[in-house]
């Protein structure tokens, strides 16, 4: 192994005997008629030269093999083929609290983690002191950590991984836990660490996070390397993928029913498709690009002045948009609708501002010939879809377009930057 | 009670099942010393898992460490009155009759110590998965942890049964306070060895059961229910000579927890030393059951992160 190198695998492979029964296990190790397992090859063909002080992003779905290659490159298990090989310590922030013993005070899981990685007693008491002060537990570092929030499950983590002088430092989407201020010290620490001409390895299925992070990534697509390069070539190739899977889901049905449905029935709405401005039903868009939102509805008794909705939301259920046919500056009246009738309400959104993230379509559908709307049918989480930006340029719920001006006075006069995009 | 070297021929077997054992025993050590290695390396790591497992049993309660000495004393109360005075199980032979409580009490010291181990170690592993799984940790650590706790443990009972030697009378009319330092004897150095051989033993057991219960967790719930049987399987609340007299004694010859708690008796409670051909036999079995133990978990060892 070169001296250069800090990472090196070779036809790395990890396969899991998935069985039925974990008895089913022993049966095949002492009775003929085996196996009795299914074959789980999470991670195959793994190729991996790193470079010492390089930033390595490895990205993919649920399920890519990316904690699996982790466990490997750290030595948490064995591979069943080929052979990884690290130089220097390695430290991990796997899982929350992983390596923490529970019912042990902090300041004792410290110690444990220190002897496990092998430092000698004395320079545990020294690292102690310096890991419970970036951790800023204070009196909580006496306390069973079973006892700790997520936040400080992570804060003691983070500290006792990097404090140990790692060589190499394998992060596994443990950052997102935390509140800001600690997170701005934990990129500090990262920053200092890389300069230091650390190895990281950084994990996650966020392309915004690895992209401000590594230079180089590599996608994991189903146990195997998809594409590995810079992070823009790979985003794209990540971003491709996720465009052909979401569209794939689309015809797996969303669990219409499990959601909220009320109203008194005389029109019912059947069914909601996505479209893009090609008419291809979709569940992924990009920001910016036009969805066309189609209500296929039914008329089964005779009703006066029905008035079609439509709501947006994130995921996390923040009202993101509302809008009906009869609150516009040219509204559309239905005056009567009668039994039998069947139709389309269209909804073209142009232009779609949201930025990264899943949102679910709520659809309504009111009786506006009373004083107040009455519900005739309202279907809550209609239909989800997934805004995927590839730009990554703004962060939050929505796209402003904005423009950016720097104006810069020296010595030497006056300089005025602009950006218009 | 009889003279050791009687308890020694009931329980000898055929003068060449000792070469058989001394044969497997020398296999044992050679297979051995991988481990040994291992848990010399993570030395360290050990203590600070026994330690920390001391802590807890002592300092969690308000009188910490003086359970371990209460423990003894209020079984030894029980068993006085039960035994004794309500039962009135005589131990047999010429032991004072005052003496059974203390017979029993030697027996279940000893045996406390060796089934709280094997029954903790047994799950062990999935107890600590968070630790298996997610870092590089050595698991080897976990069984010989959890012996040497409950050893220090029982170590710390040791004197208490000794004091109650000296102290009670052994006239039948009932207990009466003596002292009698004569009572205590040389063979008492043997002791430490006593408790090696119980370490071997007993950390053989924990690392074989604890590699099974990885693959059948129905294995730490027969674990209870097994020592239960084996508790009543081996001489601590009767006298041996009393199942021999009703023809069962082969079926108790054979346990090597009945010779070891032969041996801590003689040496503790009639300061005569231990019948060496029966240590000698349970040093043979230790080492082979530790052998078989560590041999079972090391070939499982790779794959218990992925196991738990």
């Amino acid at each position: 192994m070169s001296a250069s190198r800090a990472i090196y695998a070779r036809d790395l492979g990890k396969r899991y005997e998935v069985y039925r029964k974990p008895s089913h296990r022993l049966f095949d190790m002492v009775l003929p008629g085996g196996p009795r397992y299914r074959e789980f090859w999470a991670l195959r063909n793994v190729y991996l030269d790193i470079e010492r002080g390089t930033t390595v992003g490895i990205i993919g779905e649920n399920g890519a093999g990316k904690s699996t290659l982790l466990k490997l490159i750290s030595g948490i298990t064995a591979p069943t083929t080929g052979e990884v090989q690290v130089s220097g310590r390695v430290t991990s922030l796997i899982e929350l609290g992983a390596g923490f013993h529970p019912e042990f005070t902090g300041r004792e899981n410290i110690q444990l983690s220190c002897s496990l990685l092998g430092l000698p007693d004395g320079e545990i008491e020294e690292r102690t002191a310096s890991i419970i002060e970036f951790s800023e537990l204070g009196e909580f570092i006496e306390r069973p950590v079973k006892t700790y929030s997520s936040g400080m499950y992570v804060r003691l983590g983070f500290a006792v991984a990097t404090c140990v002088d790692p060589e190499i430092l394998l992060i596994d989407e443990a950052l997102s836990v935390g509140d800001e201020h600690f997170r701005g010290k934990c990129m500090t620490r990262l920053n200092q660490f890389q300069e230091r001409g650390g190895t990281t390895v950084f994990v996650s299925h966020d392309m915004g996070a690895v992209k401000s992070m590594c230079r180089h990534v590599i996608l994991l697509d189903q146990g195997e390397i998809a594409e590995q390069g810079t992070a823009e070539a790979v985003a794209d190739e990540y971003l491709k993928r996720a465009h052909a899977r979401g569209n794939e889901r689309m015809n797996v049905r969303d669990g219409i029913d499990e959601y909220p449905r009320w109203g008194s029935g005389e029109i019912t709405i059947d069914e909601v498709n996505l479209k893009n401005t090609a008419g291809e039903r979709k569940r992924v868009f990009g920001t910016g690009d036009e969805v066309v939102v189609e209500l296929e509805f039914q008329a089964h008794a005779d009703c006066r002045k029905p008035v079609f909705g439509l709501g947006v939301y994130r995921s996390d259920s923040t009202y993101v948009n509302g809008s009906n046919h009869e609150w516009r500056e040219e509204p559309i009246v239905l005056e009567q609708v009668s039994a039998g009738e069947t139709g389309v309400v269209r909804v073209r959104i142009a232009d779609v501002r949201l930025l990264h993230g899943q949102y679910y379509l709520t659809a309504f559908l009111y009786d506006h010939s009373k004083a107040s709307p009455t519900p005739i049918d309202h279907r809550e989480h209609v239909a989800t879809f997934e805004i995927v930006d590839a730009e990554r340029a703004q962060h939050g719920l929505v796209h402003m377009p904005s423009t950016w001006t720097v104006e810069r006075r020296t010595a030497g006069g006056e300089e005025v930057l602009e950006s218009n995009r | 009670m009889s003279a050791p070297s009687d308890v020694a021929a009931s329980a000898s077997s055929p003068g060449w099942t000792i070469w058989v054992l001394l044969a497997a025993a020398v296999w044992a050590v050679v297979r051995l010393v991988p481990m040994v290695r291992i848990l010399w390396e993570h030395r360290r790591l050990l203590r600070s898992f026994v330690v920390r497992d001391l802590k807890v049993r002592y300092v969690g309660s308000s009188i910490g460490f003086f359970w371990s000495v209460i423990f003894p004393f209020i079984n030894l109360v029980v068993y006085m009155f039960v035994f004794r005075l309500i039962l009135g199980v005589r131990w047999g032979g010429d032991t004072p009759p005052s003496q059974a409580a203390l017979y029993m009490l030697v027996g279940i010291l000893v045996w406390t110590a060796f089934s709280e181990t094997v029954i903790r170690a047994t799950s062990t592993l999935v107890d600590n998965a968070n630790l298996i799984k997610k870092v590089v940790f050595p698991s080897e650590v976990l069984p010989p942890f959890l012996t040497l706790s409950s050893l220090v443990n029982m170590t710390i009972g040791v004197p208490v049964v000794l004091v109650f030697l000296v102290a009670l009378s052994t006239e039948i009319e009932g207990p009466k306070f003596v002292f009698d330092l004569g009572r205590l004897g040389l063979p008492l150095v043997a002791l430490p060895l006593l408790i090696a051989l119980q370490a071997v033993f007993t950390a053989g057991l924990g690392f074989f059961f604890a590699t099974l219960n990885v693959y059948l967790r129905d294995v730490s719930q027969i674990i209870g229910v097994g020592m239960t049987v084996w508790m009543f399987g081996t001489p601590i609340f009767y006298p041996f000579e009393l199942v021999q007299q009703k023809g069962y004694g082969w079926l108790i010859d054979p346990n090597p927890m009945f010779w070891l708690v032969e041996a801590y008796r003689n040496v503790m409670l009639k300061a005569e030393w231990p019948d060496w051909m029966m240590v000698l036999r349970f040093a043979l079995v230790s080492l082979i059951v530790l052998a078989i133990g560590t041999r079972l978990f090391q070939k499982n060892r790779q794959s218990f992160p992925d196991l738990l």
